[in-house]
């Protein structure tokens, strides 16, 4: 580790000025989230440590996380902090591939605490057939990666709880990285998830500078979530959390409370129950987020948010009608066939007639 | 500048008449903060970007706290403005990065905010620099 240079050298070797420097670390503390008093903290803490090595590996995803990632809004301050880690495998950024991309991940994983960093979910069934890099199963690469790591952080729901991959049926056995921890299947090394589909960019950043600044694992929620980020639900930091408080609620998506701006919690959001940053840090250069936008959260952030029911329907009413009394449901299937022909019916005539459709409408 | 600074956000004023309530308690934190910078020099500096906002809050706060005697621009990793408010002592500091994105906005509370000052060790970087430049120009 002693051939690494230090950050601040790193930085100063560039001809970046102490004043740079300190806007620098100003600009960090926002992204991590941390009281602007912090900065001077920060601009010591980076004088100390070494820029660490990086293994980034891609398991059943979609890409979007690395998407979101090289999207993020502030790109000087992202950029540097790249220069302040030594990013040596991520196979949709890297410029090698086929044998010379796995022995750049080999040789990244002789020189112990490293850190890894995962995106996707890990299939395990039928021995982890599902998903291969190389020859190599994912749940081999991550098992070995992990061995000698300082850290896992999860980059995305997918890494962190399972996410898509394993919504029901879950046909390739997909697990989340601290799940395979917790049975055994890979060595027990500290955890950070950073959830979301795909998370916030600047969260992912804000969460490996805390790392790489102060070069301890952020305190975390039970779900092994930075509380910085995580700590708030959308609902209590929600600009639209007055109207909820007044009981003014959207009804449909273009009523006179949709126009006026009003709490979309009758429409489906699950602000109340999911944790993540959206409210505050927004997305797209920090012009809005999904309620700001007119629809309500989707709980991306949240384990199992794909089989929660419909995205839809108001939290206090039942998410999956299924779980309740099956002979009442036994008894309404016949009913249920006929009211759907007669919803299909109402949609159809609602287009035509240009009126508006019910939620019930859409969702049958 | 993204594109997306081309699609106007309005909101209708008549829409949320009270606000979100963040501009109140921004205004109070500030008069705490210059009664302390007053009485110990404790300087106070509130992250913008960390409240949630409605649109035009922040228009609303500018406005409130209107613009000083002085404006300041430092070109340190892209442009930072830092301007004094018709409030003495409150600074709105504005750090863009070098595509001119907002990466960071403060309000500071101080005498003088520390990005403008000169640092120590550049300071002592220059005194070299000066001595070089001397040097050399003694020996030609």
């Amino acid at each position: 580790m002693s051939r690494r240079p230090t950050i601040a050298e790193h930085l100063a070797r560039q001809g970046i000025s102490r004043r740079a420097f300190l806007k620098f670390c100003a600009a960090t503390a926002s992204l991590m989230a941390l009281p602007p008093g912090m900065a001077p903290a920060i601009a010591e803490a980076l004088g100390k440590i070494r820029r660490p090595s990086v293994i980034w590996l891609s398991f059943q995803e979609c890409t979007g996380c690395t998407e979101s990632l090289t999207r993020s809004h502030s790109p000087t301050v992202e950029s540097l902090i790249f220069d302040m880690i030594s990013l040596d495998y991520h196979h949709t950024l890297m410029a090698a591939s086929g044998e010379a991309a796995e022995r750049a991940r080999e040789e990244a994983m002789q020189e112990p605490g490293y850190l890894v960093l995962v995106d996707g979910s890990i299939p395990v069934k039928d021995g982890g057939i599902y998903s291969a890099i190389a020859g190599i199963s994912n749940l081999q690469m991550l098992k070995d990666t992990v061995e000698n790591a300082a850290a896992v952080v999860s980059i995305g729901t997918c890494a962190a709880y399972g996410g898509i991959p394993m919504a029901n049926p879950n046909p390739t056995g997909a697990m989340g990285v601290q799940a395979l921890m917790d049975q055994g299947l890979i060595a027990r090394k500290p955890v950070i998830n950073v959830p979301g589909c795909p998370p916030i960019p600047v969260v992912i950043t804000g969460v490996l500078a805390h790392y790489l600044t102060f070069s301890e694992i952020p305190a975390l929620d039970a779900l092994g979530r930075p509380l910085n980020f995580y700590g708030d639900s959308i609902h209590d930091r929600c600009y639209r959390r007055p109207f909820y408080d007044q009981g003014k609620f959207a009804k449909t998506f273009d009523d006179e409370g949709a126009r006026k701006g009003w709490c979309l919690f009758e429409l489906g959001c699950k602000g109340p129950t999911t944790h993540n940053a959206c409210a505050t840090t927004k997305w797209n250069d920090g012009t809005s987020f999904p309620i700001e936008s007119g629809h309500g959260c989707l709980g991306c952030s949240e384990p199992n948010f794909w089989d929660a029911g419909s995205f839809y329907k108001a939290l206090s009413a039942p998410a999956d009608p299924l779980t309740f009394a099956a002979g009442a449901v036994v008894a309404g299937a016949a009913v249920g066939v006929g009211m759907s022909f007669i919803n299909r019916a109402k949609k159809s005539s609602a287009k035509s007639a240009h009126e508006t459709a019910t939620l019930k409408d859409l969702e049958k | 500048m993204s594109g997306l600074d081309n699609i106007p956000i309005n909101v209708e004023a008549s829409a949320m008449p009270f606000g979100s309530g963040n501009t109140g308690a921004i205004l109070a934190e500030l008069e705490t903060s210059l009664h302390e910078l007053l009485k110990s020099g404790k300087e106070h500096s509130i992250d913008l970007r960390s409240l949630p906002l409605l649109p035009g809050e922040l228009d609303y706060l500018r406005e409130r706290l209107g613009t000083g005697e002085v404006q300041v621009e430092v070109n340190a990793l892209g442009p930072s403005t830092v301007v004094e408010t018709a409030i003495r002592g409150v600074w709105w500091v504005t750090h863009r990065n070098t595509l001119d994105n907002v990466m960071a906005e403060f309000l500071e509370v101080s005498f003088c905010p520390d990005i403008i000052r000169a640092q120590r060790d550049d300071v002592r970087e220059s005194l070299e620099t000066l001595s070089a430049l001397m040097a050399g120009d003694h020996d030609s």
